[in-house]
């Protein structure tokens, strides 16, 4: 340790001036952080407005704001629709299908695998904004599943993206977010030792049991890194949503990032929002606990 | 405990053949080694008796079933893995039992052989370990464990030892052998190493490009062998080979030196084959070559000689203890009265 300090440029230690400088944009990049989450914490006990007199002349109103989240309907509603999407599009689908997708092309140089894994990396490279045309312009009344599949058939036409609004971007969110999961759990499922998966087969191991029993716990810590991501990113995900059905029909669709944008940008109420957006911080960071726990190897 | 046959089995991986027809009758009981160069096919013949790999072609059998299209575990095999191959998440006694759990095994059971097994490999105390706090060793002896306990009657070793260290690898092979004797089990083998295949086997099968070149005993494939592979694979040194032409029905080497050698195929001869422990000093009268040691090379108990003839060719020979040369010094080289080995021009050996 000593060592190191004597090969560090004595010019640069001996001068706080210089240190203080070369650590100038870090002490930068962290003040703006901590400044906007500071921001929202404390506008969340105020009643600031985006427009009108309490843009300006704001008060101090204590924890209104935070009983509003309980008293008045929207929150709860919007996070319930909130785990749902999360769990069906992240857990269940990014995860599973990625899993799924990643155990079944293993090791296998098809055409199959090329098909599949350009197909579901361009749901991940399509920007946010043309996915969500793409899934409108599919779904809807007169849309491509409508126009080749139903009414051919010779069913009436079935508005998709109205009456099944949750559904369809759940299932948008699985197309476009499985590439991720499906890379990680490849790349994990390669670091799993063809001879461990072969000694589990002489063992009598079937296939299933070989992938739920040997590689499943193998890749464990793979895993909860993926669920922290995904769940992190999806609970916190606005873009497809919003673009798709603006969370409605009706709030159906609402989930709590578009609630806090409705809320804080089209009723312009800053405080609420901020409000919003501090409870998120906290189931956020609650989950993330979770995983982390997951995350610790078993004794 | 089971005989193992091998009838005519090829391997291709689509237009390329790796495996080309191997025949091979395997008792029970028998300890026998697959050796040869990497790439032979060794491995891959392994693994089709495992039923790791698709046999493209002909039958394999153990204790007289055919057991082409039976699944792995249904073969009565156990095998045991160059990585080892251990289930990082579970703890020695789960990798031991894992096999035992799958099939059922009642619990009491699957106790007792596990514990058994651990007796036989000394590894009782650290049953509750994880394979990641265990030296190389030791993960050896639960991966041989792990085998054990299922009570198969073919033990399948793919190179187990080569991730060892040279001094654990002479100790391993030395516990391997000890249980082939406990369990008196069929066991098979495979290894690159003609050390492993010389001390545990009870048979070699020497293999080459996909073909078993010969199979005999150690002593066997190290007396006679068939061809220039077996000889020069076979035994720690090198066999020494020597062009050699036939004139008047005198074996001459390249420069005309005549060797004093009498055989009845002779005329055949075009290569001379000796081992350097067969070589022996001889005065500048009595020697069949003299050259100039180039290298010596001294272990104390024994030292090799690396000696360059006239015809430029190297010669290894073996000396006992340690022998008072100087480099560059003149070394006069005898034959000897026999263990000299004679191959014709496709390399066969002349017998």
């Amino acid at each position: 340790m000593s060592l190191m300090k004597n090969q560090a440029n004595p010019w640069l230690t001996s001068n706080l001036l210089v240190l203080g400088l070369g650590m100038l944009p870090a002490l930068l990049l962290i003040g703006v952080l901590l400044y906007f989450t500071a921001w929202a914490f404390a506008f969340s006990f105020t009643d600031l407005a985006l427009v009108g007199r309490k843009s300006v002349e704001w008060s101090w109103v204590g924890l209104q704001n935070f009983e509003r989240l309980f008293t008045r309907r929207g929150f709860l509603e919007s996070l319930w629709t909130t785990v749902i999407f999360v769990f069906f599009s992240a857990i269940v689908g990014q995860s599973v299908l990625g899993f799924l997708l990643a155990a079944l092309l293993r090791g296998t140089q098809s055409t199959i695998k090329t098909v599949v894994e350009v197909c579901i990396m361009l749901g991940w490279l399509l920007p946010d904004i043309v996915a969500a045309f793409l899934w409108s312009a599919t779904t809807s009344q007169t849309g491509l599943i409508n126009s080749l599949i139903i009414v051919p058939l010779g069913f009436p036409p079935v508005n998709f993206i109205n009456d099944y609004a949750l559904p369809v971007v759940t299932i948008a969110n699985i197309w476009k977010g499985t590439a991720w999961s499906y890379l990680l759990f490849s790349a994990a499922l390669d670091s799993v030792s063809r001879e461990v998966v072969e000694a589990a087969k002489v063992d009598g191991a079937t296939a299933f049991q070989r992938i739920w029993l040997v590689m499943l716990p193998i890749i464990r810590p793979h895993i909860a890194t993926n669920m922290l991501f995904i769940t992190i990113w999806t609970f916190t995900y606005f873009p497809l949503i919003f673009a798709m059905t603006g969370g409605g029909p009706g709030t159906q669709t609402q989930t709590l990032a578009v609630f806090l944008y409705n809320q804080s940008f089209s009723r312009g109420n800053l405080g609420f929002g901020s409000a919003i957006s501090v409870a998120m911080l906290v189931i956020v960071g609650l989950l993330s606990l979770v995983y982390l726990r997951m995350l610790r190897e078993p004794k | 405990m089971a005989d193992v046959t091998l009838r005519g089995i090829r391997k291709s991986y689509g237009s390329l053949e790796v495996v080309h027809g191997v025949d091979l009758d395997i008792k029970s009981g028998e300890f026998v080694v697959f050796v040869g160069p990497s790439g032979c096919g060794k491995s891959t013949l392994l693994r089709m008796i495992a039923g790791l790999e698709p046999i493209s072609g002909g039958e394999i059998s153990i204790g007289g079933r055919v057991v082409n299209d039976v699944p792995s575990p249904q073969r009565g095999i156990s095998m045991v893995f160059q990585s080892y191959a251990l289930y990082p998440h579970m703890s020695v006694y789960d990798n031991m039992a894992f096999g035992l759990k799958l099939a059922k095994t009642p619990k009491a059971e699957v106790d007792q052989r596990v514990r058994e097994a651990a007796r036989i490999l000394q590894i009782e105390d650290y049953l509750e370990r994880m394979p990641k706090a265990l030296s190389g060793g030791q993960r050896q002896r639960v991966a041989i464990g792990r085998a054990i306990v299922r009570n198969p009657k073919v033990f399948l070793f793919d190179e187990p030892l080569s991730n060892l260290d040279a001094s654990l690898r002479a100790q391993t092979r030395v516990e391997i052998a000890k249980l082939h004797d406990t369990l008196d089990a069929t066991m098979i083998y495979v290894t690159h190493d003609q050390v492993e295949a010389m001390t545990l086997a009870d048979r070699i099968v020497v293999l080459n490009a996909g073909k078993i070149e010969q199979v005999g005993s150690p002593l066997e494939l190290y007396r006679n062998p068939v061809n220039t592979f077996v000889a020069g694979f076979i035994a720690s040194q090198r066999m020494n080979f020597l062009p050699v032409v036939v004139e008047g029905g005198q074996l001459r080497l390249v420069d005309g030196k005549a060797l004093p050698l009498a055989h009845p195929q002779l005329a055949k001869a075009v290569t001379l084959g000796v081992r350097p422990e067969h070589l022996q000093l001889a005065s500048p009268e009595t020697a069949h070559f003299s050259g100039t040691l180039s290298v010596i090379e001294q272990f104390g108990e024994y030292a090799l000689a690396y000696v360059e003839l006239a015809s430029g060719e190297l010669m290894t020979v073996k000396l006992d203890g340690a022998p008072d040369l100087q480099l560059h010094e003149r070394v006069h080289i005898g034959l000897p009265a026999d263990g000299v080995h004679l191959f014709d021009a496709e390399g066969r050996a002349l017998r």
